[in-house]
């Protein structure tokens, strides 16, 4: 009786580890996804500029970028690079246990009609709406130009 | 010592299985190192061309205006040419200003030498005005824009190995255009495109390999 107790507990202790850092996030109201890395550079032009992120999806469910909104811009759009061309997506994968990488060089968000040209140390706020995630504000701190973190 | 033993089972057990669980992960970073090693750090942002090309002739319109003839204007001067457009939120004004950031560290008798070329892709939206603009903010107000119409343009971008499309009206009213995929060097000594930079190239990089571009040497 008492080992079989023992063994119980070992099971439902590691039971509870495994769950604690491998979240399936299978929970209500979708993925939980986190934005890291945002940043805007400072735009050359006063009516248009880009923004990068990453969105990190640690649940097992799969989600998608479908718009985004931002109070500095009348327009943004999400830009899907192929080659040296530009042009505008419908939505962008969120892959489960995966990330959507928005980089310089690829895929990016572009603000169309600035209200207020961003200047560097400045924030720019955005809501990214996801399909299932539902809407996720962040913040894009303006840099410079040419900053151009490393790749993953 | 029964009871250790059956607790120790069961932690080892458990413990493959939290390993196989997050098997999806352990994959990925386990394989991540060896693509490391192909991209390593001393790798040169340079391509130096085993056979350099010919500088097209190409006679468009500058900032002012005014006809601007490409060979005759950069004869014996080392010459850095960028296709691209000014409606370009990313790579365009990254490339010039990282141009830009190593143009501006040269000492002055080698910037007066050094030409910087950008040609638009987008001719019907960048007349001499809106190129002049964003050249003096994305780049340096030194720099040359020219623009001119769009089959001249595309066929001196091909005879230097640069394939652009026109631009495309979408149904929505946004124009599709398209740069360049490197920027090229051409030698003051022979006044050949022998150096290519692709977009990934930082305004380090070009810090480092201007002065010896300046010079027709190889970075």
């Amino acid at each position: 009786m008492n080992r079989r107790t023992t063994l119980a507990t070992a099971v439902a202790l590691t039971a509870g580890l495994v769950l604690a850092g491998c979240s399936t996030g299978s929970g209500s109201g979708g993925p939980e996804l986190k934005i890291e890395g945002a940043f805007m550079p400072e735009p050359v032009m006063d009516d248009m500029a880009a923004g990068f992120l990453t969105v990190k999806n640690d649940s097992g469910t799969a989600d998608r970028l479908t718009s985004v909104t931002s109070d500095i811009a009348e327009e943004v759009t999400i830009h899907r690079t192929t080659g040296q061309k530009m042009q505008e997506a419908e939505s962008f994968d969120v892959p489960a246990d995966g990330e959507l990488n928005l980089e310089r060089g690829g895929n990016h968000l572009m603000f169309m009609k600035l209200r207020k040209k961003p200047e560097q140390g400045d924030k720019v706020s955005v809501e990214l709406h996801f399909e299932k995630a539902g809407p996720v504000r962040a913040e894009l701190p303006v840099k410079e130009t040419t900053h151009n973190p490393k790749k993953q | 010592m029964l009871k250790k033993n059956a607790l120790a089972v069961a932690l080892v057990a458990t413990a493959a299985l939290t390993l196989s669980s997050c098997a999806g992960d352990k994959a990925d970073s386990g394989s991540s190192p060896v693509s490391d090693v192909s991209t390593g750090t001393d790798e040169k942002a340079a391509t130096v061309l085993d056979r350099p090309f010919e500088k097209p002739d190409l006679v468009l319109t500058d900032t002012h205006g005014k006809k601007y003839d490409l060979r005759e204007r950069t004869k014996g001067k080392p010459t850095l040419i960028y296709f691209g457009y000014t409606n370009c939120p990313d790579v365009c004004p990254l490339t010039m200003s990282n141009i830009a950031i190593a143009y501006k560290k040269l000492p002055r008798a080698d910037r007066d030498k050094l030409q910087v070329v950008f040609v638009t892709t987008d001719p019907e939206r960048d007349t001499p005005e809106a190129l002049g603009k964003w050249l003096k903010g994305a780049g340096d107000p030194a720099f040359t824009g020219l623009t001119g119409d769009f089959p001249t343009i595309q066929a001196g971008a091909r005879q230097m190995g640069i394939g652009i499309d026109p631009p495309k009206k979408e149904k929505d009213g946004s124009v599709v255009s398209m740069h360049g995929a490197q920027v090229i060097a051409f030698s003051p000594k022979t006044d050949a495109g022998y150096v290519l930079y692709g977009d990934d190239t930082t305004a380090d990089d070009y810090t480092e390999d201007l002065p010896e571009l300046v010079e027709g040497e190889n970075p």
